[in-house]
């Protein structure tokens, strides 16, 4: 079995990202569990080596522990500027994440939609054309565009990250075919973001030829977040699998899987 | 005193650093991050700072996020 996941499955087959060869192709972030303890368990069933969080003001009455103590070393971090509605307040929380000591990567996230928490990609393509200059390691959060893609392509970002259906909605691939056009035009790394909601989906994603998947509420919002986490990871593995094996055609009539000779009835 | 801090006005003594502050507040880990009137005031720089009337400090941590 080792030999087959080989042969289909090089070893090389990590993820080029910022410099970094990443073996898990899953990004898990760290909102919405029950308690901070479960993460680190979450995170080691996932496999996940790139983890988002979020800045906020601290709650001077209540003050929380703070999210990174309960990250596994090695953890590559991936903090998100979701509160920021306009490319200058990204801007403003990515330096300040850095300057906390968050490292280079950031996750663009520039929503002013309440509702739908759809991302402005206009906005998101002017933080991202600036902190790409800056030198950070940028993986822009948007609504799958093709026009849009290609100009954060240009402005600089190490992938793309568009949404599968609304953050936090666990309803899956609902923006399948604009994912499926990312994938085959941009040459970037396509990261399928927010929606999906069950392993099924991130296998999915994984087969149409993403890059990685970013699984937040799917695991935290589980029965069991830490079966979830591992199911997810299973789910990446095989879609990417599949993606490498090359899945066969598909055909509207039967094509028969046996042979249409030698029945028993002839002569 | 008065200082604003994360939007609210807060009273201090006149003799208080950045530090004090954080450390008064149980608000010390290193992860923080202060913005003293718009600009980012980094950790070497807590011990050091006296805070003055009417500083504007923005103080983050890092929470669970997607």
């Amino acid at each position: 079995m080792n030999a087959i996941i080989q042969s289909v499955n090089p070893s090389d087959d990590s993820l080029l990202l910022g410099g970094v060869n990443l073996r898990s192709r899953l990004f898990v972030g760290t909102g919405k569990f029950s308690s901070h303890e479960i993460v680190p368990l979450v995170l080691e069933a996932s496999g996940s080596q790139v983890v988002t969080m979020a800045l906020r003001r601290v709650d001077w009455k209540n003050p929380q522990e703070n999210i990174l103590n309960y990250l596994p070393p090695n953890t590559i971090l991936l903090p998100n500027t979701s509160g920021a509605r306009t490319a200058e307040e990204a801007v403003r929380i990515a330096h300040l994440a850095q300057a906390a000591g968050c490292g280079n990567w950031v996750k663009i996230e520039i929503v002013q939609d309440q509702r739908y928490l759809l991302p402005d990609n206009w906005e998101t393509l002017k933080a991202t054309e600036q902190l790409a200059n800056e030198g950070f390691v940028v993986l822009p959060y948007m609504s799958p565009d093709l026009g849009a893609a290609r100009r954060l392509q240009d402005a600089g970002a190490a992938a793309i990250m568009p949404l599968g259906s609304p953050i936090g909605s666990n309803r899956g691939l609902q923006t399948k075919e604009l994912i499926r056009i990312l994938i085959e035009e941009i040459s970037l790394p396509i990261i399928v973001d927010a929606g999906i909601g069950r392993p099924s989906e991130a296998a999915e994603a994984m087969e149409m030829g993403a890059a990685a998947v970013l699984v937040n509420t799917a695991i935290a919002t589980a029965g069991d977040p830490v079966f979830m986490a591992q199911a997810f990871h299973l789910a990446v593995v095989a879609g990417r699998l599949g993606y490498l094996a090359g899945p066969g055609e598909r055909r509207i009539t039967a094509e028969a899987s046996s042979p249409l000779t030698g029945f028993l009835q002839e002569g | 005193m008065q200082i604003i801090v994360n939007g609210e006005p807060q009273e201090t003594s006149s003799e208080c650093t950045v530090f004090q502050l954080l450390e008064n507040h149980a608000v010390t880990h290193k992860a923080a991050v202060v913005e003293l009137n718009g600009n980012i005031l980094k950790q070497e720089h807590w011990q050091s700072t006296l805070l003055q009337l009417g500083d504007r400090l923005e103080i983050l941590v890092f929470m669970g996020g997607g």
